[in-house]
């Protein structure tokens, strides 16, 4: 991250205040630090999401999420040379941001409380829904409820079995897959009944293979998915916020949201979100 | 000032000296002038005078930008934030009471009374229309939020046109409580899914972006103001400087040991620029507080408020549209960690942890920091009681915990009734938590008012302070520098009239 202003100004009314002893502090001189004032921007995605970010053969990252994030970048200002898009998994999206790798993730990433205390999050961008995948041919599961005794496959490191079992208190089976691709792949093979998690990520495998599987469509929790940012970064956040807003209403978000899901027959709302706010809190 | 050692061999009394022969005779006479006490004397006096008008001019000018800042955010930009911040309130508050009135169905005396619900559904809409208005001034110019409140205004009439439907739909079918006719119940999918797609995240985006125009605005105008203090500082001490300088000239040339008036001038000077500096820095801490404490916080709260609105009318939705209320259910949770936050994975477990809140406060459970995995209290309310800074707003706050408390365990009391296949008891339950005059809603809802009015009085009180903290200085400062002025006048003019 390289700056295109330096403060100097302020540094040297800090320098000019210190000489003269005169009581001011060094905080009430300048905005803070922003990844706005950088003269490039390196974002975060997901490189192993069909629909929201794969990496393809020739090493380009596509999908969902990197179109988002260049948007967002294309309105903050950045031009594409300026913008690098680089590879996260899910488990490193704090550590990278908090040291400063990436300035910039937008990688299926929920806001959460806990998160929201090392991460400044702006948007959401999306809803997604929690919903579950059947094969096509399955017709009798037709809510979250009809998934009772079934064998109902996470990812590993993924919560969303607990919210069915713990969360709503329904009696499944719970299996583990090194992955939501190794998922599906059971799912086609009758090795499970189910998967379920995002509907967003259910919606991408979906897309890949659209006569093998049914989506279901009885969403039960919301999952905001917000652009991760440097932990008190709330010029960005409130500039990003802006950016989403007007991706919304020039009709970039619909698009998108049809290039990438729109044979999948997920229901997908082309509003804008509730945004989370960009204080602490 | 070095001056007075390359002329030292001249004394007041020779006044002249001889030019050299190949300069002309006119720039001889012009150096020879500038070279002379009476000719430095002004110099020397005009470098104060300057000095100490430019004092005047920065600092006049940093008050100026101060006094705006304070103006700006108390009288203008703040209110009219709260006021978007209610637009919120008043859409999900209509959306709240449409769902009871179909809850009700045929009997209109469950809880507060049919009546009652629908005169209030009347008021928060006139509320949102008011707020709307206010909203579409403010964001004049501004294209993103102008069309946002646009697409509210709009979304409002399609809005009531599906409400309306339901509820007629469902007066005709003569729906029993709690039993909602499958039309109407259609009608009102579609309206709250309207409510909370169209219209609720825009009115909420709205009063952030207020938010962050107000803290735009701040960081502006203390920017401003924190350049202006170096400039008045580096003015001051100049000033200062150039009465030192003079005074030490006269005490060379004309051999005194003090010019009284100068002294007092030079302390002047630097009492003026202290004085201003100080006037300042204390200023912009009471706005900094008004801000962070007091509008910060209000609005914070006020989200607090409206979440819970919505929040609390998740309990309606969920009775009355079964097929749903697994989604109902896991949004009231979401909902309800985003006012005071937990780590649960279920309702269950949250009105546990919630219960375990409210009795350990002041202690907060969680923030010690000692288990990984869990963050501590968060939310809305948990950020609140960890900044808890105000006198009496620990009661208050406890006060809001309590009752925030006491609404969950009523929650709890009515999926407990619903799961037991107790409609009729889970509705009642639901219309008691809804009762406008003494239902648990009701109770959350006075105590957080009371907490948010604190909070507008920090805020009030923070920008009065501020303000008179500036206000002596309209006429101190034009009256301290002519004073300055005068003294300056006073400590020369003896030893120019020497050269009369």
């Amino acid at each position: 991250m390289r700056f295109r202003h330096r403060r100097t100004a302020a540094v040297a009314a800090l320098a000019a205040v210190a000489v003269l002893g005169l009581p001011a502090c060094s905080a009430v001189l300048g905005e803070e630090e922003s990844v706005l004032d950088a003269a490039s921007l390196t974002i975060g995605v997901k490189t192993d999401q069909p629909g929201l970010g794969l990496e393809g053969a020739d090493g380009d990252i596509t999908g969902f999420d990197v179109d988002v994030a260049l948007s967002i970048a294309e309105k903050l200002g950045f031009s594409e040379e300026e913008v690098e898009l680089t590879g996260i998994t899910s488990a490193e999206r704090e550590d990278r941001l908090v040291n400063g790798e990436v300035d910039m993730v937008v990688a299926t990433y929920s806001i959460t409380p806990a998160r929201k205390t090392e991460v400044t999050f702006a948007g959401p961008y999306y809803v997604a829904k929690q919903d579950v995948l059947v094969r096509a041919e399955n017709t009798d599961v037709q809510g979250v409820r009809d998934l009772e005794g079934l064998r109902v496959c996470q990812g590993e490191g993924s919560n969303s079995a607990a919210r069915i079992t713990e969360g709503l208190g329904i009696d499944v089976r719970k299996t583990e897959a090194p992955s939501y691709s190794a998922c599906v792949d059971a799912l086609r093979e009758g090795d499970v009944d189910a998967v379920s998690t995002d509907n967003l990520i259910l919606a991408g495998y979906l897309a890949e293979n659209p006569d093998a599987f049914r989506f279901v469509n009885n969403p039960f929790t919301d999952e905001k998915y917000g652009v991760g940012l440097p932990y008190g970064d709330v010029r960005a956040c409130e500039a990003v916020n802006k950016a989403i807003s007007e991706m919304y209403q020039d009709g970039t978000a619909e698009e998108l949201l049809n290039t990438w899901f729109g044979e999948t027959g997920l229901d997908v709302v082309t509003r804008v979100p509730q945004f989370e706010g960009c204080d602490s809190t | 000032m070095t001056a007075t050692g390359s002329t030292s061999e001249h004394g007041p009394s020779s006044s002249s000296r001889r030019g050299e022969p190949r300069s002309s005779p006119h720039r001889d006479r012009g150096r020879r002038w500038t070279e002379t006490t009476p000719a430095r004397l002004w110099l020397l006096t005009s470098v104060c005078v300057v000095a100490i008008v430019g004092l005047f001019g920065s600092a006049a000018s940093t008050l100026g930008h101060a006094r705006e800042g304070l103006h700006v955010l108390g009288r203008d930009a703040g209110r009219q934030a709260m006021a978007t911040t209610d637009l919120y309130l008043a859409l999900a508050d209509m959306d709240a009471r449409v769902a009871d009135v179909l809850l009700m169905g045929t009997d209109h005396d469950l809880g507060s009374g049919r009546e009652d619900a629908l005169a209030h559904y009347e008021a928060s809409r006139a509320r949102a229309n008011e707020a709307l208005l206010q909203a579409a001034s403010l964001t004049e110019g501004d294209s993103v939020e102008e069309h946002n409140v646009q697409a509210v205004l709009d979304g409002m009439g399609a809005y009531e046109r599906l409400a309306t439907r339901a509820r007629l739909l469902n007066d005709e079918a003569q729906a029993p409580p709690g039993r909602v006719d499958a039309a109407a119940l259609d009608a009102y999918r579609e309206a709250t899914h309207l409510m909370h797609t169209g219209l609720l995240p825009k009115a909420f985006n709205l009063g952030l972006d207020s938010s962050a125009i107000v803290r735009a605005n701040h960081e502006e105008g203390r920017e401003s103001v924190a350049i202006g203090l170096v400039w008045v500082g580096t003015v001051g001490a100049v000033a200062v400087a150039a009465l030192i300088g003079l005074q030490l000239y006269l005490r060379v040339r004309f051999r005194r040991r003090f010019n009284a008036p100068l002294l007092v001038a030079t302390a002047g000077t630097a009492l003026l620029t202290a004085g201003v500096v100080l006037a300042l820095t204390s200023s912009g801490g009471h706005q900094s507080e008004a801000k962070e404490q007091g509008l910060d916080a209000a609005m914070a709260l006020s989200r607090a408020g409206a979440i819970a609105t919505d929040m609390q009318a998740d309990q309606s939705r969920y009775l009355l549209d079964p097929d749903r209320a697994d989604n109902h259910q896991q949004v009231y949770l979401a909902r309800a960690q985003q006012v005071l936050y937990r780590p649960a994975g279920n309702l269950e477990e949250y009105y546990q942890a919630i219960g375990e809140v409210a009795a350990a406060y002041p202690e907060l459970p969680g923030s010690g920091g000692s288990d990984p995995e869990d963050p501590g209290t968060l939310g809305y309310l948990g950020q609140r009681a960890q900044d808890a800074l105000l006198p009496g707003q620990e009661d208050a706050l406890a006060g809001v915990l309590e009752s925030y408390d006491a609404l969950q365990t009523e929650d709890r009391r009515l999926r407990a009734a619903s799961e037991d296949g107790d409609l009729a008891g889970a509705v009642d339950i639901r219309m008691g938590v809804a009762h406008s005059g003494d239902g648990a809603f009701q109770a959350y809802e006075t105590a957080l008012a009371e907490l948010i009015d604190l909070h507008e009085g920090a805020f009030a009180e923070g920008i009065e302070r501020g303000d008179a903290v500036l206000a002596p200085w309209t006429w101190l400062l034009p009256v301290g520098t002519l004073l300055l002025l005068a003294l300056v006048g006073l400590g020369v003019r003896p030893r120019l009239a020497e050269y009369r």
